[in-house]
């Protein structure tokens, strides 16, 4: 390439350069390509696609086809009364970076910890002892059988219960708040480059007073050294639920598909979609035809799904939905929304939600 | 189909046009705004247009065009949708140079990363460059305003000592890293 730089200036250009000038020298023992990063990098580079774990680099990249969605009855792996919890709120994502030292065995001393540090912040400047009965009590359940690949490392379900103020002594203690921590179908190579000591469970999904649940997240960044954020779900990954949720239409019938936008104009208008499941079913197997013995789905599948309504609907209301945001998704198998907020409609096909779930929350997660 | 072709007609004597191409009609009226208020020693003639093609009745009038700016909102789809559908109107000699990308809205969350990662994909196919514009201060609209001006004044030919706009473009193309790349050529 050029090595003379054209005599006047240009202000910043964005120029992306690979590798050259800087010597980095690839182990060979390692199997992954190391991407270096020189300072040609343009800031157009979305740091988030590129990341690098504790002693280790690895890329992880957006994939561009999944499996369909299967079902599966869940609980024959699974307590049903553990989906039971599950399936019962509507959760607010965030992604966990890696766990340093967090052991499965260790649950009730966890527990025990956790409602110290929860009673010793509400009444700041008092010691509390630990293992006294406060007025919280913390449970941490490991729900088994929702990991699907020997990596995942399995979930951990954390509840928080209290008296309310104004009760009797024989009153049962009320569930406040829920939240729990999954990894399910995480991609195999970055989970097995991670060093031993970490364990990586990076979706997290919490309900409840947004109070307890910095709590928790400080009680855990303070033990465990990890880093908590805000998961929004793109509309990339919208998209995909809609149409992972229409494929399952014959197997299980989802009874609406609603797709909630938002246009820009002044004042911002709303749109609710709500499509009748057949039909939303006939587009998608027009598409991609259920006789296909090959289980993937490939992303542009899904973007000529998403066409094909928004010109169904340009057809009716001459309103182009691609000028403006996908808000939410939501059928009977379960609902998502941009914020970063789902519910769990059915449990059948929980695997695939939370699959999709945990690659945004890797993917989201920062070096 | 007429395609807008960039040596079909003769310059002239010391003026620059730039055609800014934009769906949304926002930041166009504020770019040309600043673009013609700049300092500069070189007349420019700054003409604005919602698609390509272009409207034949003016085909007489209008001046020679050269550069070219596509200027995409990354908060909705349907500005790229519309900016891919006009680049099928230009001649092919026009992408030795005379075409830009301007991207708007480019840290606003992870939403945008894809489809700036798609803009990136479309502009590397085509040999251009990227240019990230914030549109909402008018500290960034005149910063926007001014490299634009920087590009036009070597794609319009002001600058033959330096260099030229096939030189200039060779350097500023849009390149994808490699395995943004291997996805693309899958």
């Amino acid at each position: 390439m050029f090595n003379l730089l054209p005599a006047f200036s240009l202000g910043v250009l964005l120029i992306v350069m690979e590798g050259r000038g800087s010597a980095v020298n690839t182990p060979a023992s390692r199997p992954v390509t190391r991407k270096s990063k020189s300072y040609g990098r343009s800031c157009v580079e979305a740091p988030s696609y590129f990341w690098q774990t504790p002693g280790h680099l690895t890329v992880l990249k957006v994939p561009t086809s999944r499996g369909a969605a299967k079902s599966q009855i869940i609980t024959n792996k699974v307590d049903p009364e553990h989906i039971a919890l599950l399936v019962k709120n509507e959760w607010k994502l965030s992604y966990v970076t890696p766990l340093h030292h967090f052991r499965h065995t260790q649950l009730k001393s966890y527990a025990k910890h956790l409602s110290a540090f929860i009673v010793a912040e509400k009444q700041q400047g008092v010691a509390v002892e630990v293992g006294l009965d406060a007025g919280f009590k913390v449970t941490f359940t490991a729900v088994l059988g929702l990991a699907e690949t020997d990596e995942d490392a399995e979930t951990v379900f954390i509840q928080i219960q209290s008296k309310p103020v104004f009760a009797a002594a024989a009153d049962a203690p009320k569930v406040v708040w829920r939240g729990w921590l999954t990894c399910v179908n995480g991609d195999p190579e970055y989970l097995r480059s991670l060093p031993p000591d970490f364990v990586s469970l990076p979706l997290f999904c919490t309900s409840g007073p947004e109070s307890l649940t910095n709590l928790v997240k400080s009680w855990f960044e303070r033990a465990f050294d990890c880093n908590f954020g805000s998961l929004a779900l793109n509309s990339s990954t919208l998209n995909w639920l809609a149409a992972l949720w229409t494929g399952c239409h014959p197997a299980c019938n989802i009874r609406y598909l609603k797709l909630s936008w938002s246009l820009p104009t002044e004042p911002p208008l709303d749109v609710l979609y709500t499509v009748n499941p057949q039909d939303a079913w006939e587009l998608w197997n027009s598409i991609h035809p259920q006789e296909n013995t090959d289980d993937r789905i490939d992303i542009k599948d899904v973007q000529a799904f998403m066409s094909g309504m928004e010109t169904h609907f340009f057809r009716h209301f001459k309103i182009h939905l691609s000028a403006g945001t996908l808000l939410k998704v939501s059928t009977a198998l379960g609902s998502a929304h941009h914020d970063g907020k789902i519910k769990i409609g059915n449990s059948d096909y929980i695997t695939t939600l939370l699959a999709l779930l945990t690659e945004c929350a890797l993917l989201k997660m920062p070096t | 189909m007429a395609l807008l072709s960039p040596y079909s007609k003769v310059p002239e004597l010391n003026t620059a046009t730039v055609l800014l191409v934009e769906n949304e009609e926002e930041l166009q009226n504020k770019l040309a705004n600043a673009i013609v208020q700049h300092e500069k020693d070189f007349n420019v003639n700054v003409r604005l247009a919602k698609k390509l093609p272009l409207p034949v009745e003016n085909k007489e009038a209008r001046p020679r065009i050269d550069l070219i700016v596509f200027i995409v909102s990354l908060l909705s789809e349907r500005s790229l949708q519309s900016a891919e559908s006009s680049l099928s109107h230009l001649h092919s000699d026009c992408f030795l140079g005379k075409v830009c990308f301007l991207v708007t809205d480019a840290r606003c969350g992870s939403h945008t990363q894809e489809r700036l990662v798609s803009v990136r994909k479309l502009a590397a196919s085509h040999h251009c460059p990227v240019i990230c514009a914030e549109h909402r201060t008018a500290d960034g609209v005149s910063a926007a305003a001014l490299r634009l001006l920087n590009i036009l004044q070597v794609s319009a030919g002001m600058t033959p000592m330096s260099t030229t706009a096939l030189y200039l473009s060779t350097l500023t193309r849009c390149s994808l890293t490699s395995d943004l790349q291997e996805d693309y050529l899958q």
